[in-house]
Order: C-alpha cells, then structure tokens, then sequence
C-alpha cells in the first residue's frame, strides 16, 4: 500500500490512491469477465470513500470508456464482437436513454426520485439475478442428463420466437450466429437505454441478460459486444454530463482506469478459461448482492435521518 | 515647564490605557496566508498562535461562509421503507465549523457554549418553522461531522504559563481535505468567567493551485471539450495500458 492521497478538484475532496487503484481492479475484473461496465458496483464503491453521487457517477462514465476501450480491443481481437449487433443496440440506447433523461426530470419533479429508482433497482436486479441464476443451475445441472430445456421456458422461448420472426427486414448476425430482424435489439436497446438513464447506470448488467435470453447470443459474443455498445454510450454520457453537469472528474476517472484496464485484461483470459454457465452464476450472484444490499438499505433504520438534496 | 509636564502627563495617561487594552486583547498570527490546494492537498494544519489575558480560555474557531442548505427528511412508508419525506430548508449555517479550544467549552459557562457547535446549532433556522428542531438539530450536527466539516476539539490548543498579565497560546487548525476554495475566516476568543472578555479574526482563503487549478478551471468553463478530452485521454490511457499488458505476455 502506498499511502498516498490525491486532491481531486471537481469531487472536492482528496482520495487514496492505492484504495481507488483497487477498486478500479476488481471491477475491471468483473468488466473484462462479463462485460458489464461495472458502475452498478464502482458508483456505490465511490460513493462509500466520500465522492459526492453526482460526480461518482459521472466519473464512472469517463472510467468506462478507458476501461471498455482496452476490452473492447480485447475482443474484437479474440472476434467477440458482433459489431452489427453493438450498433443497433446502441442507436437504440441513445434514443432510449435521451427519453429516460427525461422520464428522471418528471420524477425529480414529482419528488422522490431516489426511492422509485432504489425500488427499481431491487425489482430489477432481483428479477435478472434470480432468473439467470435459476436458469444456469438447471442448465447445469441438465447437461450432465440431457440437453433439454425446462418445458416452461421452452413453451415462453417458442411464443418469443414467433412474435421475433413476424418481425419485417430478417437478417443473419454472423458473429452471434442469429438471424433476426434489426428492430429486435433496437427495440431493446432502447428499453435499456430508458431503464439505464432511469438507473443512472451504463446498463450493461441488463443489457447482457438482453443479449443472452433474448437475443439469444452466445456468452463469449454477449461480452464482446456488451463492451463495445458500452464505450459509445459511456462517451456519449462523459461529454453530456461534462457539458451540463461539471461533474466529471477527470483525475479520478485516470486513476480507476489504470485499475480497471489491468483488471480487464485480466477478466478477459479468466473468461475464456470459465464456461458460459459459471460465468452466468457467478455475475447473476453479484447482480443479486448488490440487490440485497439496496434493499438492505431500504429497509433498515438510517444512521443518520436526513440527506442532502441532489443537485446544487 | 508645566505645559511640558502636562504634555509628558497626557502622553503617560495615553500609553497605560493602550497596555490596559492591550492587556485585554486576543493578539493572534496565522502561519500562513493561503491553504494552498494542489495534487497532492489531503487537508492542512494551520498554525495559531498568539496570547490573551491571563486566566482566561481560549477558543480558536475556522468558520466557513454562512449559508443555507436544503435536505430531505427519511421517513418510514408504509412502515415498512426508509425513504426521502419532506423537504426542510437549513440556513444560518456555517459550511464548516471547527472548534478548538485550550480546555472543554462546557467548564467555560455560557459564552462558551455558544461558541461550541452546540450553539452553531442552536441559531441554525429551519423552515418550515414546525419542524422538530429538538430532533433535526442533532441530526445535521452528526451528517456535518461525518463529513469532517464540523468539529469541537477540547484541548487542542496549548496554554503557557502566564507572563506580564498575559498567556501565550499555540494551536494547529486541522482543516478537512473536503475544503471547497473560498474565503475563510479564523476566529479567537478569550474566554472568562462565562463571558467572552476579547475576541479577533482574521482572513484566510483556501485556493486551487497547478493542476486541480487548471482542470477547475476547464471543466467549469470549458465544458464540452473538458468532456471530449477526459473521453479521448481515456481511450488513449485504455489503450496504453492494453498494450503495456500484452507486450508483457498476460504473466499474471
């Protein structure tokens, strides 16, 4: 450890290097593992040693897009990305987290704000966490016997399909090995875009369970492209919250990024040496600790009873 | 010859009565002008020093700017969540408030209550005016001090022994890391018998300097290509490091 702190001017206070060098790390890690940004897990992290939300949150963006940038490399060189795929989620997540801006600005309005997107994140990580780690322990527990689905999700995956192909202009997506028609993930794109605008998140760890279930992608394709629609829309987030906002920390975003790049490159290897099931528990068990940790929050008395109201 | 006398008379009148003032003044320095905020400022310990009347208490406050602030109270919903309720406004409120004193302001009587954040608390408004102060009021004392920006701090300055009527007193002001730049003030009081007897304060500004100067100063006025520049240091950064792990061989 060294001790050495860092003043950091926009979140006006002063930091610990080797603490945010560590937790760029683990959630690099994570993000070169799964491909989700990791800002569920780093703006709370950020938040715990002091950073004011806004700027964590900002801060965050601008580390993602340095952390998805060396990832992202990572993949497309191992082929991991399905570039038609990425773009079209992508278009389609900046059209819905435009709208989700707004839909936040109405709710601000109304008041409370924070308790509907706490509720939200707990109704929402506790759905996807569960479903995926359900649906991975029998997938695992079925390729020792067979490779039969479950009847239920079979009957629920054939109803999807056939609403999927009424859908006009069916194309193949090499790289996924699937063939849809382009308004599927621009239609979901987009639904994550509003969900992770509502979130105040880069919306990866919803919009890799999207890929997987609905898109039905492969894992190590699900990750690639994860990453690559993130950097996008990270940089889209750095320079809007910049411009309007001033919360983006520039020294900040530098330090968790020396973290989470070294962190990435590793989780990329460790990735490709797990297979798609572990992969799937082991993100649906962070997805679901970082659940019952909100919820936890909701539910037990405060340490202290007031709070500061968001924005100056 | 007399007119001498009563020129010398008048000038000896002149000068006990600027020592008997003096004997009941607060006479302080400050170590420094500035704090100084660059890369590596993680809060900063500002020297006091000075002398008061013998036999009294000193008190050395830094007092940042008065203001107000708005805050949501948690309350439970439907007895069951904790959630943000109603919206109280705080104001009358130093943005920072720390208490040093030579001995614990409670033994210093009323006068010195009131310098502690007890009474910082005390003339806090808050509004709407139905508010449960008794409540609220300990509460915004704790979320300050989390913070670090409130703190009372007995015994933190060192009293000498007393010296011509005098005693002189030398303290370090811990200031927190989480200092916004701005104007300050450093205040001394000489406290006795439950009464301030002198007081005085003096200026203090806290400023950005090097490079958390320059970064303030582009992201707060240059926004946007603040923004495109944090983007594209990133990528670069993200690259760099990219390439420093794979020329090594990955031999983690």
């Amino acid at each position: 450890m060294i001790p050495m702190e860092f003043y950091l001017p926009i979140a006006g206070n002063s930091v610990n290097v080797a603490a945010v060098f560590g937790m760029g790390g683990v959630v690099g890690l994570l993000s070169g593992i799964f491909g989700v940004g990791g800002g569920f897990l780093m703006t709370p992290l950020l938040i715990m040693i002091g950073i004011p939300p806004t700027v964590a949150a900002a801060s965050d963006s601008n580390q993602i897009v340095g952390a998805s940038t060396s990832g992202t490399l990572a993949h497309l060189r191992f082929g991991n990305v399905d570039v038609k795929m990425g773009l079209l989620l992508l278009v389609g997540g900046v059209i819905g987290g435009t709208g989700g801006v707004e839909v936040i600005k109405i709710l601000r309005a109304m008041g409370n704000a924070d308790f509907l997107i706490n509720v939200t994140y707990v109704l929402m990580l506790g759905f996807v966490g569960g479903y995926m780690f359900i649906e991975s322990l029998q997938a695992m527990r079925k390729a020792k016997v067979s490779t039969k689905r479950a009847p239920e999700t079979h009957k629920k995956a054939s109803a999807f399909e056939r609403f999927q192909t009424s859908l006009p202009w069916q194309m193949d997506f090499a790289r996924s090995g699937v063939r849809m028609s382009p308004v599927m993930p621009l239609i979901l794109g987009i639904l994550v875009g509003i969900l992770s605008a509502v979130m105040g998140v880069g919306g990866g760890f919803i919009m890799v369970p999207v890929m997987v279930y609905l898109l039905r992608m492969p894992m190590h394709v699900v990750a690639g492209t994860g990453l690559f629609q993130m950097l996008f829309t990270c940089i889209n987030v750095t320079v809007m919250q910049a411009r309007t906002n001033h919360t983006v920390d520039f020294v900040l975003a530098l330090l968790l990024l020396i973290g989470s790049s070294i962190g990435a490159q590793i989780g990329v290897k460790v990735g490709k040496k797990l297979d798609g099931e572990q992969m799937k528990i082991l993100l649906a068990s962070i997805v679901l600790l970082v659940m019952f940790k909100i919820l936890y929050e909701l539910l037990a008395t405060p340490h202290i009873l007031l709070a500061y109201v968001g924005g100056h | 010859m007399k007119r001498i006398l009563l020129i010398l008379l008048g000038v000896g009148v002149l000068l006990a009565n600027v020592a008997a003032v003096q004997a009941a003044q607060v006479d302080f320095t400050v170590g420094q002008s500035a704090v100084n905020m660059d890369l590596f400022y993680n809060g900063a310990s500002i020297p006091v020093t000075g002398s008061i009347p013998e036999g009294a208490l000193v008190v050395v406050r830094f007092i940042g700017k008065i203001g107000e602030v708005t805050m949501k109270q948690k309350g439970k919903a439907m007895g069951l969540l904790w959630m943000n309720m109603n919206t109280l406004h705080f104001s009358n409120m130093p943005a920072i408030c720390l208490v040093e004193s030579s001995a614990p302001l409670a033994g210093a009587g009323r006068a010195g209550e009131k310098l502690g954040l007890a009474g910082v608390a005390e003339s806090i408004v808050i509004e709407p005016a139905s508010a449960d102060r008794q409540m609220l009021l300990p509460e915004i004392l704790k979320l300050k001090k989390s913070e670090g920006l409130y703190r009372e701090d007995a015994d933190a300055v060192k009293l000498e022994s007393a010296k011509d009527g005098r005693q002189a007193f030398s303290g370090q002001v811990r200031v927190p890391s989480r200092l916004s730049p701005g104007e300050y003030s450093i205040e001394v009081f000489a406290v006795k018998d439950g009464e301030v007897i002198a007081q005085d304060v003096k200026p203090i500004a806290a400023r950005l300097v090097g490079a958390p100067a320059f970064i303030a100063n582009l992201a707060f006025n240059h926004g946007t290509w603040y923004g495109i520049l944090a983007s594209v240091i990133a990528m670069a950064a993200g690259l760099v490091v990219g390439l420093i792990f794979r020329s090594k061989g990955g031999g983690h």
